[in-house]
């Protein structure tokens, strides 16, 4: 074969690999409800991403096993079309558009965290998709005007205020404090609101500093930290800065008299990687397994949502998990309501808010954020995690020190 | 007092930061090689160390040996089987291929350790060493020294003995070895592998000190490059030295600057180093 | 004769699908075509430096993020969308040409190092600039006010005119002398210094040449997912896929690049979706593969499978040497 026509076999069998490209998608018959979710299942987020991938499942084999989602008079089973976007933002966006296009979802669950959710709503906006976002915090995604993003996390200030003011309240000798934020849109704009709640209350915000993605060591902004002698410590992260943190405070003797770190503590490998360390650390989250809201979806109750978790997957659930059913129910109590799955009538359903949850009553802001409930305060006491706020669910008093 | 315990996390920090980079310094040197798997290979040899302290107690400090040696034998299969067959090959496909397979063993990693974080808890912590108002955290003071050890034991070897006379001798002048009657291959499958075994000792060491998972191995390899162009290449003193010299310079950046910006003079240096100075701050001769 | 008519007449075809897909095609399938658009495009850019010339240059995603940003921020301030994408052009031309003029002496792993470190500088700064650029908080851009098919279709010809220009550059390349300097660069550069090739001149056209396009793509890719981050934008990984593409296809060839681009696309879109937990896995055994058994591409000389050659290295390092 001699090259030249070796050359026209490749350029014909480029130009039918170009055809079959063009030609992928499939439909499927509108009898099941569809929603698309693009998770990280591999990459750095990987791990909050099996989590989410967790909730939601628990959600739809729920949903399922009581037939399916009601609409109107008949019922939908319901099916999550996954896909993977490797912890890589713009391949998050991708997936989100091939989903709404190629897959044709009914409706939509956010990529993991903020940065990701509110790249990817640019696409559920633009096609006018109601898109529930399981982990988005930052009043930063929120605030640009799109009608069709509801997320069941209240805003970063609501961790920061009600800890400022039990702190305020009940350690009053608490007067320095010290922040250290991850540069990464979640922690720095959850660090920058801290600072605000902090000043509000006339406490002296001594040291501010950010740290940027992927930091090996913290040791030099701790020893600055140990000079400037705060009552209270305040880091933001992701669990493995947190971590390393946390060794690294103890490797300097730096015993405020509270350590908060949001929101790695929550999880139980915190626990483990810092050991004994973990004593005392106050964190603050958005759901608890101490949760006691009764609820008209297909969990029942907080408890209920609890002891169904742990029957699946034989371990705690934790707030990420939560909040992954909490998208579910929000979605089929809101198809359920609109009796319809037009996206116009769903998203007047959800803007309309009201929905009695396991995760809480949720109710969002005119810019999609809930609104409608107090996100509980936690303190790590003994390797436990115990909830210091909101009364209703307290069960235990606020431990100050570290050991 | 400030300056003090500043340039004494700076000092602990390099001697981490040598540790994790003189392996890959060694197979930059000799095989010419820029081994990006070399990151992923300490975190193998920290998950070891972890699986060993987790199940039979074993302090991961006598267990570096061990992971060491188990990593010799996964990097000596490595380049027996894969890398010698590019051996002399333009940068670009050496170094593509090692991409390649770190993507293979990153991922084969997260699939058999999940990408949670772990890390080795010492009961009893070692504690701190008080002198005054300085602290010195025990558990980086004696990592340090045991890496250092390990380092003095690789120059002995590279030193005293025969085959390490070899490799050196390989690094200097491949053909010229060759008609001295060196064994090239061998050499280079033995040197790949003494690689893989520092970076399986310092990644048992380093599983006390860093939270361990299959995602943090791209920090520590981004660290070995700048250390192995500061110290200049190959040299195993010179890599002891570009690390302490890296983690002074960031601790004191973190101050001057603020830790948003530490990392950045780091890279800027090796910038201006490469442009000015190829060779490195010890190196000798290094353009190639 | 009548195979160089089907040539034409295959190309011409494929043209005219390319002219017609956004109206064919939904907006996904228009969205991977855009993204194999700008594959192509720095695929083709970095051919040039890498290709061409034979630096291992892993700058790729310091032009791209710089692009971004520049195009980002001009557009924040109320540029016309199409002059914010010249002007990242711009910067990021003279930024390369500045840069390269400094690293470029350097050869094999030390350029390779100095052109991966570049990226890794910006990122940070950028990152430290919060007050213009958002910082770690990243960078958010308004849509273009138009409906979401015009808006695909927007991107699609720009990309896709980048991509062709790119491609015309190569082909100009190709037949000029600057071409016929860079690749005396590639075989052997201290005889092209002894035959008079101005060295140190060619080789900054070259890296610059590598950096426009990258530039200008970078800066259509922020106006069109909307937001851009420091640690995205800067990726590691668009510095790596365009060398594999090219490798894929063929380094220093016109068309390589593009073979490249397509089928590493092609790969890439087989290879998550079939393997949704290994596929970072997969995706690097394809690259080993590559390497070993196909090293200079589909389109470089002698490019056969060389099974054979890895199952009994020392025949063929014999007929290697004898030949």
């Amino acid at each position: 074969m001699n090259v030249q026509r070796r050359n026209l076999m490749r350029h014909a069998a480029t130009a039918l690999l170009w055809a079959t490209l063009g030609s992928a998608g499939t439909t499927m018959a509108q009898s099941t409800l569809l929603v698309g979710a693009p998770l990280p299942l591999t990459g750095p987020l990987s791990p909050e991403g099996i989590k989410l991938q967790r909730g939601y499942d628990l959600w739809a084999d729920e949903a399922n096993k009581a037939g399916g989602v009601s609409v109107g008079k008949s019922k939908m089973p319901v099916k999550i079309v996954y896909y993977d976007y490797q912890s890589n933002t713009p391949r998050a966006v991708q997936l989100a558009e091939k989903l709404v296009t190629d897959d044709k979802v009914n409706f939509m669950f956010s990529p993991f965290g903020s940065g990701a959710t509110k790249a990817a709503s640019a696409v559920s906006e633009k096609y006018g998709v109601p898109t529930l976002a399981p982990t988005a915090s930052s009043i930063e995604v929120f605030d640009r005007g799109y009608k069709n993003l509801f997320g069941t996390f209240t805003a970063n200030d609501s961790l920061s205020e009600p800890m400022a003011e039990m702190i305020k309240t009940t350690a009053p000798s608490v007067k320095r404090v010290a922040i250290l934020a991850r540069n990464d849109l979640y922690p720095l704009a959850l660090g920058q609101e801290f600072e605000k709640s902090l000043k509000k209350r006339g406490l002296d915000v001594v040291y501010f500093d950010k740290y940027p993605i992927g930091t090996l060591d913290h040791a030099s902004a701790i020893t600055q930290i140990r000079i400037a002698r705060p009552d209270w410590v305040v880091v933001t992260g992701y669990i493995n800065d947190l971590i390393l943190v946390r060794k690294q405070l103890g490797d300097q003797k730096v015993k405020p008299t509270v350590l908060t770190m949001i929101n790695g503590p929550v999880y139980q490998e915190f626990v483990d990687a810092v050991g004994p360390l973990a004593n005392n650390v106050t964190t603050a989250t958005w759901w608890h397994p101490a949760a006691r809201y009764t609820s008209g979806d297909v969990f029942k109750s907080s408890e209920n949502y609890t002891r169904l978790y742990k029957a699946k997957y034989n371990e705690e659930p934790d707030f990420t998990h939560a909040t992954g059913s909490a998208v579910g129910v929000l979605l089929q109590m809101a198809i359920e309501r609109a009796g319809s799955i037009d996206r116009d009538k769903v998203r007047a359903a959800l803007a309309a808010g009201k929905f009695a949850t396991f995760f809480g009553p949720l109710s969002f802001g005119p810019e999609g954020i809930a609104n409608s409930y107090t996100p509980p305060i936690i303190q790590l006491q003994n390797g436990k995690s115990v909830v210091l706020y909101p009364p209703e669910i307290r069960n235990a008093e606020l431990k100050l020190g570290l050991d | 007092m400030l300056y003090l315990q500043i340039l004494i996390n700076g000092v602990l920090l390099g001697g981490l930061y040598s540790c994790i980079a003189v392996g890959f310094s060694l197979v930059w040197g000799v095989l010419n090689i820029i081994n990006l798997l070399h990151g992923s290979l300490m975190i193998l040899g920290a998950y070891a160390a972890f699986f060993a302290h987790a199940a039979w107690g074993i302090h991961p400090f006598l267990f570096a040996p061990v992971a060491g040696l188990l990593l010799f034998l996964v990097g000596l299969a490595l380049q027996a089987g894969i890398v010698n067959r590019v051996m002399g090959a333009p940068v670009l496909i050496t170094l593509t291929l090692t991409f390649g397979l770190n993507l293979m063993l990153d991922n084969a990693m997260i699939v058999a350790f999940k990408a949670d974080y772990r890390k080795v808890i010492l009961d009893p912590p070692l504690g701190l060493l008080e002198l005054g108002n300085l602290l010195v955290p025990l558990d980086r003071l004696y990592v340090m020294a045991l890496a250092l050890l390990l380092v003095a034991g690789l120059y002995a070897v590279l030193r005293f003995t025969s085959v390490g006379r070899a490799i050196v001798a390989v690094r200097m002048d491949r053909d010229a070895a060759a008609l001295m009657g060196v064994e090239v291959k061998r050499i280079y499958a033995l040197t790949f592998a003494a690689g893989a075994f520092m970076a399986g000792a310092a990644g048992s060491l380093m599983s006390v000190i860093f939270p361990i998972s299959p995602l943090t191995s791209n920090a520590f390899l981004g660290k070995a490059f700048v250390i192995c162009v500061l110290g200049g290449l190959g040299s195993t003193p010179g890599v002891m030295i570009g690390g302490i010299l890296l983690g002074v310079l960031e601790s004191f950046g973190t101050l001057w600057l603020g830790p948003d910006f530490s990392t950045t003079i780091a890279f800027v240096l090796l910038l201006a180093l490469l442009v000015f100075r190829p060779s490195g701050l010890m190196g000798r001769k290094g353009f190639e | 004769m009548n195979r160089a008519f089907a040539f034409r007449a295959i190309g011409l075809a494929a043209l005219v699908a390319l002219a017609a897909l956004p109206w064919m095609a939904d907006n996904y399938v228009v969205r991977v075509a855009t993204t194999m658009l700008m594959y192509c495009a720095l695929a083709l850019s970095w051919n040039f430096i890498g290709g061409f010339t034979g630096y291992p240059s892993f700058a790729t995603a310091a032009f791209f993020g710089l692009g971004a940003y520049v195009g980002g921020v001009l557009q924040n301030m109320g540029l016309f969308l199409g002059l914010a994408w010249l002007a990242a052009g711009l910067v990021v031309v003279v930024f390369a040409a500045v840069t390269g003029r400094a690293i470029l002496h350097l050869k094999g792993h030390y350029f390779a190092i100095a052109s991966l470190v570049i990226a890794d500088v910006l990122r940070e700064i950028i990152n430290g600039l919060t007050s213009i650029t958002g910082g770690g908080m990243g960078l958010n851009l308004t849509a273009p006010a138009m409906g979401v098919e015009a808006q695909s279709r927007l991107f699609y010809f720009s990309m896709a005119v980048v991509a062709a220009v790119a491609l015309a550059t190569t082909v100009w390349l190709d037949r000029s002398r600057l071409g016929f300097g860079l690749r005396c660069i590639e075989q052997n550069e201290d005889a092209a210094i002894r035959i008079g090739v101005g060295t140190a001149r060619l080789k900054t056209i070259a890296f610059a040449l590598s950096s426009v396009f990258v530039g200008i793509v970078g800066a259509i890719y922020a106006s069109w997912t909307v937001y851009i981050d420091p640690s995205e934008a800067f990726d590691i990984l668009i510095s790596v896929k365009p060398i594999v593409m090219t490798l894929l296809g063929g380094a220093g060839s016109v068309l390589g690049p593009i073979y490249g681009a397509f089928l590493f696309l092609l790969l890439e879109e087989t290879v998550w979706r079939n393997f949704l937990h290994v596929h970072s896995g997969v995706l690097g055994l394809l690259v080993v593969l590559l390497i070993l058994f196909m090293p200079r591409g589909l389109l470089g000389a002698g490019s056969r499978l060389r099974v054979a050659t890895w199952l009994r290295p020392e025949r063929a390092a014999k007929r290697r040497a004898g030949s």
